[in-house]
């Protein structure tokens, strides 16, 4: 193997690790601020990628230009789906933590049954966009466009959301609510409004990283879950909760991943990613930056 | 004859007659195992198509040559109709085991077809023999499926070692011609067909002097395959011959673009490289591959039936015929063919219909020289042929006897 060819693999894997980070992270807010594991995240992400290709065929503008209208939808359904299920979800008195582990899986499922049903199963592409099929040539090592632009994003999310949690009153209320949920109600704070602005993020969150997936992946009703397990390890190798280990965490994943295929088979390609996994997990059961 | 031959050939007749006629108000239950949901399930949608086209032919009076397509139902069975009775295995064979013993034990059907993985038609096949119920393998190509001393198992399409020679000698032929084919390069998934399919190209390019000089085997359903590609790009080899399903297939096609990589030629296994999802979105990309198959439209110009049926099939499914959906259609044909000449619908006499079956390449809609199983249950006179992707369409390119034009060779050049 080349010099190039290394290089090569590890641009992509570090491109491909941002996404992964972009796609983590919004699992990770929704599990830090209120301790639910949203099962259907992957499903959160086809379903951006639908409304992506969707906005498309109906307005004929760039995906790049609708991404905000993407965001805003996703938006308005996480919020919906907190009103209209998690809320009572966390409300059972027995066993509250498998009933949301069956709400939120059961939503997926729900979800994925409906894509296939009104989507139909066939694999959907968008083609012909600005940024798809470019390609940015650095002497022999090359970055598709559409990579780039996503790893541009994710960053740019991960430092928005840094300002958001730190700088806003609105990030103040959702620390105050992580750390203590009984004693936020005491100085005012409605707990559910938090909850529910939390969730209508986190989706948000996954919805630009299925505006950006959607302009170079293909798209079909199970494409959720190529992706979800990834986003699950990622977040737990992270820390539950952390934002940042997110991001760490994300690039991570993306380039042990792509290391390993150049070591051992590439059907083995998960073996790195996971026994890291479980190393941490040994090592530090609380992720690299989990406050658990 | 005397009075008593007459008596008793009376009641026998009498009771043919109400035999005939409980089986003409009665429908013959056939399970059909396919992904319907999952990341292949737009196999199983085209596959439903594929067989309901197949259930018209047989119940329904058509002029085509082709077996029970004259009359309306079986007229063995006195006119009883096909009905289908669908599970779906999403790509997964314990989902089709237990599927198989649910449509046996409940739905009582007499057959089933299946199952387009390879690895779901290894796990309903053994269930099936395990009931005495028969197994036709329409579309999956493992060739381990028929060398596991199976009675009830049967195959009327070919297997990959068939569809791998059929590679590896137009290669020879070109090679013949002074075409400079020394390397191949081996990329294929993680389940038995990938596998399978790769052992046997791989003792192939041995046999006949080809250098592997690159051998990747894939974890399927991957998120990228940027390292994988990466790997193809260093070696180069003369030609890629790849096992793919779709999305594998998708994600390849735009990997190697993004990469800069164009490959010299491409000689894929079908699967992925057959099915119309890739050409709709990565075709631009696709344009000189070779694919194998059981199928050619071209066929039309000699068989007409294949035009007529193929019309019959666009008006449910809105696309043609493909290699994967003409083996499926036959499949229930050579079913329903089997279950006439059995006139029963007990498993062990179809069983027996079917080991006897010999029905002769015309009366096909594949370009197939016959139908004739093996003990094995396999049919070695499948013959594949090799299709070339050229502006939008498919060409016959081999062999000589079904090639409509010349390969263009390389592909991108």
């Amino acid at each position: 193997m080349t010099t190039q060819a290394f290089l090569q693999v590890i641009a992509s894997g570090l491109l491909l690790g941002l996404i992964y980070a972009l796609i983590a992270v919004g699992l990770s807010l929704i599990f830090g601020l209120m301790d639910v594991v949203n099962f259907a995240h992957g499903e959160f992400l086809m379903l951006a990628m639908y409304a992506t290709f969707g906005l498309v065929l109906a307005t004929t503008l760039d995906p790049v230009v609708l991404m905000p209208l993407v965001v805003a939808l996703m938006f308005v359904l996480g919020v919906s789906v907190y009103a209209g299920i998690i809320r009572y979800a966390m409300r059972a008195k027995a066993n509250p933590g498998m009933v949301q582990i069956f709400a939120t899986f059961g939503l997926a499922l729900l979800i994925q049954g409906l894509a296939q049903y009104f989507f139909t199963p066939d694999y959907r592409n968008i083609a012909n966009t600005w940024l798809g099929g470019k390609t940015l040539n650095l002497g022999g090592v090359f970055l598709p466009w559409p990579q780039i632009f996503g790893g541009a994003v994710s960053l740019a999310v991960f430092a928005g959301l840094y300002w958001l949690i730190t700088r806003t009153d609105f990030g103040k209320a959702l620390e105050a609510t992580r750390e203590d949920q009984g004693a936020v109600a005491l100085v005012g704070i409605d707990r559910n409004r938090v909850f529910a602005l939390g969730w209508g993020l986190g989706a948000a969150l996954v919805g630009i990283a299925g505006a950006v997936l959607a302009i170079f992946y293909y798209i079909h009703p199970q494409v959720g879950g190529t992706f979800a397990l990834i986003a699950y390890v990622t977040v737990a190798l992270g820390g539950f909760g952390s934002i940042f280990g997110a991001l760490v965490a994300g690039v991570i994943v993306g380039l042990v991943e792509a290391l390993t295929t150049l070591i051992l088979p590439a059907s083995l390609k998960s073996v790195g990613v996971y026994s890291l996994y479980l190393l941490v997990l040994f090592v530090r059961p609380s992720g690299l930056f989990g406050r658990l | 004859m005397n009075r008593r031959e007459v008596l008793l050939s009376g009641v026998a007749l009498s009771l043919a007659g109400t035999h005939a006629f409980a089986q003409a108000g009665k429908e013959i239950l056939i399970g059909c195992i396919w992904p319907l949901t999952g990341p292949t399930a737009q196999i199983g949608a085209d596959a439903r198509h594929a067989l309901e086209t197949a259930v018209d032919i047989v119940n329904n009076s058509h002029d085509l040559d082709l077996p029970t397509a004259k009359n309306a139902g079986l007229a063995g069975l006195g006119g009883a109709k096909i009905k289908l009775v669908f599970a779906d295995h999403q790509g997964d064979p314990q989902k089709g085991r237990a599927e198989a013993e649910r449509l046996i034990t409940q739905d009582k059907v007499v057959a089933i077809c299946g199952a387009f993985h390879s690895s779901v038609s290894a796990t309903v096949s053994a269930s099936c023999e395990r009931y005495g119920v028969p197994y036709i393998a329409a579309d999956s190509s493992s060739p381990s499926l028929h060398r596991r001393g199976l009675k009830f198992f049967f195959r009327p399409a070919a297997h990959d070692e068939m569809f791998s020679l059929a590679m590896f000698e137009f290669m020879d032929a070109l090679k013949k011609k002074g075409k400079k084919i020394d390397t191949v390069g081996l990329f294929f998934e993680d389940t038995i067909f990938g596998t399978d399919s790769s052992n046997v190209q791989r003792k192939l390019a041995a046999d006949r002097g080809y250098k592997v000089a690159v051998d990747i085997k894939y974890r399927a359903s991957s998120p990228s395959l940027t390292a994988e590609v990466q790997q193809i790009k260093s070696a180069n080899p003369d030609v890629l011959l790849p096992s793919s399903y779709t999305t594998d297939t998708i994600l390849l096609m735009k990997t190697m673009d993004e990469l800069g990589y164009k490959p010299n030629n491409i000689l894929a296994q079908a699967a992925g490289f057959s099915d119309k999802a890739t050409f709709d979105a990565v075709g631009d990309k696709l344009n000189g591959m070779i694919s194998r198959a059981s199928f050619s439209l071209d066929l039309a110009a000699k068989r007409p039936s294949v035009g007529k049926v193929n019309e019959m099939f666009k008006a449910r499914a809105n696309r043609d015929l493909n290699d994967n959906t003409s083996r499926q259609l036959t499949c229930i044909l050579v079913l329903a063919d089997a279950i006439d000449r059995a006139k029963s619908t007990d498993g062990e006499k179809i069983r027996a219909a079917l080991a006897a079956t010999d029905t002769p390449g015309e009366k096909t809609i594949m370009p197939w020289k016959r139908i004739k199983f093996t003990p094995e249950g396999q049919n070695d006179d499948a013959d594949p042929v090799l299709l070339q992707y050229l502006g939008g369409k498919f060409v016959t390119v081999y062999p000589a006897q079904a090639a409509i034009a010349e390969p263009k060779w390389p592909m991108n050049g």
